[in-house]
């Protein structure tokens, strides 16, 4: 499946006017240079050479040279990666519990005014773009009141958190096992999560930073996704409710919220949270949009970036690492779905 | 032999239903307020040319990121644009893209998702995978670098969109074909030598209609917000066309110095067109497959 | 009994949740950095980056060269507000002579200049930063681009304080083009040469960790302490004092530290500049950004000389811009005023030559042609058959990518302004940078906007690389006049001013004849700092002397 999605976009994107190569020739396009570079890029080799070599590369851990500043296309990932995986765990918490809690609650308040607010801000909010939704938080939260910070991930002036546990990669048993994919001597056991990251370096100050940074995006991506949520918990949590199991929890006493949360929850749970697999696809591209408005330091803007300078590997890496993404999620959910319901044994 | 009589397929039994939709409750109420928002919408980007106050496009036809007022009822931008002319215009644009998105992804979704799943075996394996593929994969994406590849204009941006949005239609239609593929009124029709084509069109596609028209109405939304967000990104329309896109994308820069109207209008007109569709998705959604009964 | 027991949980919940309050609240204070403002700290605030790398031979961006000038020194300097080559100072070399052919260029070197591992620097380093820069020929890079092999023949080591340059040709702008943040001596420890043919990896790259390595420079007020990138894009740099620095014991630099921090847009640094985070924001603030800030009380506005010039561009090679008087037609219909009042609301001037105001040799040329004169593009249109009714039509194409300010609007007033002449209607067409890119090496655009920054000050930068037949093929449109590429030959080659002022003159006037290229406006430069910050000089060299600013306590 990743291998459709990679063959479609090398090609797609090797369609693209624009050269890669002339773009770093400004003034002087002496025609001996642009040869050179052309080769070194390896982009005088026939179309379906480009396409093997890249392919074996993928298979040795090597995304290849980024054609704008020869750095390796790995790293720039690896380091663009966490920005947005925190970014959407962060999105999906808020969409996720907004829209369960809700969903619960108009599932309760069936066809009364409660249930009909609830399905229309539901509605509402799936409808803004939501990049608009970003510039009115700016504009009201983060201008307006100077409650939040209204861009990029962390405050210039103090470092960024890392764990202060450290590895040394310089022996040789480890630069064998460790692929070209990292050039890198030495590395910080740090995710790359700052919440998590300044936790585990134990400082509380920076850990409030990065969660106030994470405010306003994660806030604005949850809150656009809460809908599907409260649709979803709304419908099978009436279901659930009118189960015989529901009445006669209730009959023997237990209170109201731990029949709703307890037991009936529980079962309509699975359904959503296929559905937070699901919305990982939709959250990913939420993010490109999100990433931009906020200047988070993500993969999307990664890629919007590289598809400006037709920085061939660059684009082709990260939607690699999309896919990768995206099936890597489908499947865990798959699982968890397995485990947690018993009628299904693997 | 008689000509078999055709039966009224439910379809058109349910139309008949719509009929009276302030009773039908909440979905109904959906849907008429849904309709309401993108016939107002529509009708006033037709009539705009002749109610609006000043020329969209026409510069310093006031002081430059003034406040609303009277002269200008929602200020004006930085180039000294009237916001409520451009405001009145601007929804050609995604009106066109998502029409022509939605036309398209028809055109091409309905009958490949037909054909493949009726067909059933290697076709359906191999388009079921590429629609997989493309269907898992973060839309926006995928547009902004199908976008990117074909250029700027109405037509390039409704493609790209219309690209993303085909898997969809594949997955609604291919699991309501093979349900009906198993009934036993398409077994009969089989049985009595109906040709392929005569099934498809006359048993089958009636009765998917209804799952295609929500799916229809959710495109149309999720075009609208699309064809923003790759304005947004920069892959939208010529400037000269007012567009409530690009007025978002403009305006951004002027956020820090405090001139809300910019962004705030065109956006609010984004979101009712996109509230309109998505309404009446909800609403037909409810009221063509009932799941919950009191 | 049940109540009882669900208040008492209650209420444990509740004291539970009150104590991880006041652990997170004293947690943060406890943590909270000590003493954030350090006075031999400044912080600067930019949307730029480091677009490649920063090595003197590759490097052809404004902020690499912005950092390559502060980690490493050059033979000459330019003074703070300067205004051209009158005001070329001493930096690594002392004295200067040319000969009266003007082919030999001697430079009498500074002594006691060490490198950081205690060399002394000499002839010979200065040989090898150029021999290495006009060898590795890097196509990004420019020496290439400005043809420096074209000029220098070879490099004589004289003795060891003594370089001399011997050119293959007279250049009178040698002095400007030496006084280039390009021309900075590396550090040959750091610097290597991999042989004759130029390969993408030579230069220096950027090298996650270690700031040493990223760099070649050894010999400026400066030394890279840190510079982080993630997923490619700059995050933030830092600029420690080189203590052995020629400059030092005159207190240069005047900051010990500096931190940069990069912004991903204008709004961000908007925002950090008056919040207080930084003390410095520079490159690049919106227009109405700086219009509000210039009416705040707690920032100040530094405004000076802009060399940064935007400039229609008009393809010779078909129709219908291969008739030099459409082209005028065109250029009389262009409102200067209108785009400097509405897009820029004031912050650039009007530009009527390609020599920007201020640099000498300048001169009104363009004025004349109509600044607008609708009578006369109507008149030169007419010949046509162009009319009110028959209107002329064209495509007018700009950048979408961000890379000149607000070419969305600049291209829309240009319409605008063009079509009040009643006889034009202009196609707005839009490309990324680097579509255009192609575009302009294809020679498929009609009619376009360029930009341009100096590359070394000199009216020669100006003119050669547009109106030369030879030095105008990047633009590729085709424009070519004989007499015109007698006349740059002529002005470059003369080393006595006087002369070449006459020349350029006589060169402007001949460009209106044959409006090839039509200047639009000259854009000024804007850094918004906090109160105390002094030692700006925003002038012709559009160089930010890190080195010079300071907080004032």
């Amino acid at each position: 499946m990743i291998l459709i999605l990679l063959t479609m976009v090398f090609l797609l994107i090797r369609v693209l006017p624009g050269d890669p190569v002339m773009l770093h020739f400004e003034k002087n396009a002496n025609p001996v240079a642009v040869e050179q570079m052309r080769h070194q890029l390896g982009l005088d080799k026939p179309l379906w050479q480009q396409y093997f070599d890249y392919l074996l590369g993928i298979f040795r851990g090597d995304l290849g040279l980024s054609m704008q500043d020869y750095s390796s296309v790995g790293q720039q990932i690896f380091s663009a990666f966490p920005a947005t995986l925190e970014l959407a765990i962060y999105s999906m918490i808020i969409a996720a519990s907004l829209g369960i809690f809700l969903g619960v609650q108009a599932s309760k308040a069936y066809n009364r005014p409660q249930d009909h607010v609830i399905r229309i801000f539901g509605i509402v909010t799936y409808a803004i773009p939501v990049f608009f939704l970003g510039m009115v938080l700016q504009l009201t939260l983060g201008i307006g009141l100077h409650w939040l910070p209204v861009g990029q991930r962390f405050n210039p002036t103090i470092g960024i958190p890392q764990s202060p546990w450290y590895v040394d990669l310089n022996t040789p048993f480890s630069t064998a096992l460790i692929p070209s994919l990292f050039k890198i001597t030495s590395v910080h056991l740090s995710t790359g999560l700052y919440t998590f990251d300044s936790l585990l370096e134990g400082n509380i100050f920076k850990f409030v930073e990065s969660l106030r940074y994470l405010c306003l995006p994660s806030l604005t991506l949850g809150l656009v996704l809460s809908g599907v949520f409260i649709r979803l918990t709304r419908s099978n949590m009436f279901e659930t409710l009118r189960l015989d199991f529901v009445t006669a929890a209730r009959a023997r006493g237990l209170r109201e919220t731990r029949v709703t949360y307890g037991y009936a929850l529980r079962n309509a749970f699975l359904p959503v949270l296929t559905m937070v697999g699901l919305q990982f696809a939709a959250l990913l591209g939420g993010a490109v949009l999100t990433e931009t408005t906020f200047s988070w330091p993500g993969l999307g803007r990664y890629i919007v970036d590289r598809i400006n300078f037709r920085d061939y590997t660059a684009i082709q890496g990260a939607v690699i690492v999309f896919g990768l993404f995206v099936s890597i999620v489908s499947l865990a959910v798959d699982l968890l779905y397995a485990y947690l319901d018993p009628r299904i044994r693997l | 032999m008689k000509k078999p009589v055709r039966k009224r397929s439910s379809f058109s039994n349910q139309l008949l239903k719509i009929g009276s939709l302030s009773k039908r409750g909440l979905a109904g109420w959906l849907i008429i307020v849904g309709a309401i928002l993108v016939i107002a919408i529509i009708v006033m980007t037709a009539v705009s040319p002749w109610i609006r106050p000043y020329d969209p496009i026409a510069i310093n036809v006031g002081p430059i990121l003034a406040p609303p007022s009277y002269q200008h009822l929602f200020g004006t931008n930085d180039l000294g644009q009237d916001v409520f002319s451009r405001v009145l215009s601007g929804g050609g644009v995604m009106l066109q893209v998502s029409l022509l998105s939605v036309i398209v992804c028809l055109a091409i979704g309905v009958p490949l998702g037909l054909f493949a799943s009726y067909a059933g075996g290697v076709p359906d394996r191999v388009v079921g995978l590429v629609m997989d593929s493309l269907y898992a994969f973060p839309g926006l994406v995928l547009a902004i670098a199908i976008a990117s590849t074909l250029g700027r204009g109405v037509i390039n941006m409704a493609l790209s969109i219309a690209v993303v949005y085909i898997p969809s239609y594949f997955r609604v239609i291919r699991s309501q074909v093979l349900s009906i593929k198993e009934t036993s009124y398409i077994e009969a029709a089989d049985a009595i030598g109906a040709r392929n084509r005569t099934i498809l069109s006359r048993y089958v596609l009636p009765n998917i209609v209804p799952s295609i028209v929500v799916v229809a109405t959710v495109n149309f939304a999720d075009a609208i917000l699309t064809a923003a967000g790759l304005t947004f990104i920069g892959l939208g329309v010529p400037v000269t066309v007012p567009d409530w896109g690009l007025d978002l994308t403009s305006g951004r820069r002027l956020l820090t110095s405090g001139a809300w109207w910019v962004i705030g209008y065109p956006g609010l007109m984004i979101i009712l067109l996109a509230l309109g569709f998505t309404l009446m998705g909800e609403g037909l959604s409810e009221l063509l497959n009932p799941r919950l009964e009191q | 009994m049940k109540s009882i027991r669900a208040i008492g949980r209650m209420v444990i919940i509740g004291i539970i949740i009150v104590i991880i309050v006041i652990a997170g609240v004293v947690g943060y204070y406890l943590t909270l950095p000590t003493g954030p403002t350090v006075k031999d700290t400044l912080v600067m605030g930019t949307t730029d980056s480091v677009e490649t790398n920063l090595d003197p031979a590759h490097a052809y961006d404004y902020f690499g060269w912005e950092i390559i000038r502060s980690l490493g020194a050059g033979l000459v300097d330019y003074e703070p507000g300067a205004t051209g080559p009158s005001d070329i100072i001493a930096d690594l070399a002392t004295d200067w002579s040319v000969s009266s052919d003007g082919l030999n260029w001697t430079f009498t070197l500074r002594q006691g200049v060490k490198y950081d591992d205690g060399t002394e620097f000499n002839a010979t380093h200065v040989k090898y930063s150029f021999d290495r820069n006009i060898q590795m020929a890097d196509p990004n890079g420019a020496f290439l681009g400005l043809g420096f092999a074209d000029i220098i023949r070879d490099i004589i080591v004289v003795d060891t304080y003594t370089v001399r340059f011997d050119l293959s040709i007279p250049f009178g702008p040698f002095l400007s083009l030496i006084a280039g943040q390009e021309c900075v001596m590396v550090d040959p420890k750091y610097a290597t040469m991999h042989g004759s043919s130029w390969n993408a990896t030579d230069a220096v790259y950027y090298t996650e960790g270690d700031p040493r390595a990223s760099n070649p420079m050894g010999l400026g007020p400066y030394t890279l302490a840190n510079w982080t990138r993630v997923a490619g894009k700059d995050t933030t740099m830092k600029l420690v004092a080189n203590p052995n620095y020629w400059g030092a014991s005159a207190g240069i630099p005047k900051t010990k530290n500096i931190i940069i921090q990069f912004y991903a847009d204008s709004s961000t640094l908007a925002l950090a500049i008056q919040g207080g985070e930084i003390d410095v924001a520079f490159r690049q603030l919106t227009v109405t950004d700086i219009k509000t800030m210039q009416s705040n009380t707690n920032l100040q506005v530094w405004q000076g000389t802009g060399a940064f010039i935007q400039y229609l561009c008009l393809q010779e090679r078909y129709a219908p811009f291969n008739e030099t008087n459409i082209r005028k037609a065109v250029g009389a219909a262009i409102n200067r005023t209108l785009i400097v009042s509405t897009v820029f609301q004031g912050q650039a001037q009007n530009l009527y030559t390609m020599i920007p105001i201020g640099m000498s040799g300048h001169k009104d040329v363009f004025q004349n042609l109509g600044d607008p004169n609708y009578t006369r593009t109507q008149e030169l249109l007419a010949v046509y058959g162009f009319n009110a009714t028959n209107k002329f039509t064209f495509t007018l194409w700009y950048e979408t990518s961000g890379h000149y300010p607000q070419s969305l609007q600049q291209a829309t007033v240009l319409k605008a302004s063009m079509e009040a002449s009643g006889v034009i209607t202009v196609n707005l067409q839009s490309l990324e940078w680097a579509a255009m890119g192609s575009a302009r090496n294809a020679g498929t655009m009609e009619a376009f906007i360029y930009g341009w920054y100096p590359d070394y000050i000199d009216p020669d930068d100006y003119i050669q690389p547009f109106l030369q037949t030879s030095g105008g093929t990047w633009l590729n449109l085709n424009y070519s006049n004989l007499e015109m590429d007698q006349l740059i030959e002529w002005a470059r080659g003369n080393t006595t001013d006087s002369v070449r002022n006459t020349l350029y003159e006589q060169i402007q006037d001949l460009m209106v004849t044959d409006s090839p290229i039509i200047p639009i406006y000259q854009g000024s430069a804007y850094a918004v700092t906090s109160l105390k910050v002094k030692g700006v000089y925003l002038d012709i060299t559009q160089n930010w002397r890190h080195w010079l600013v300071y907080i004032e306590q």
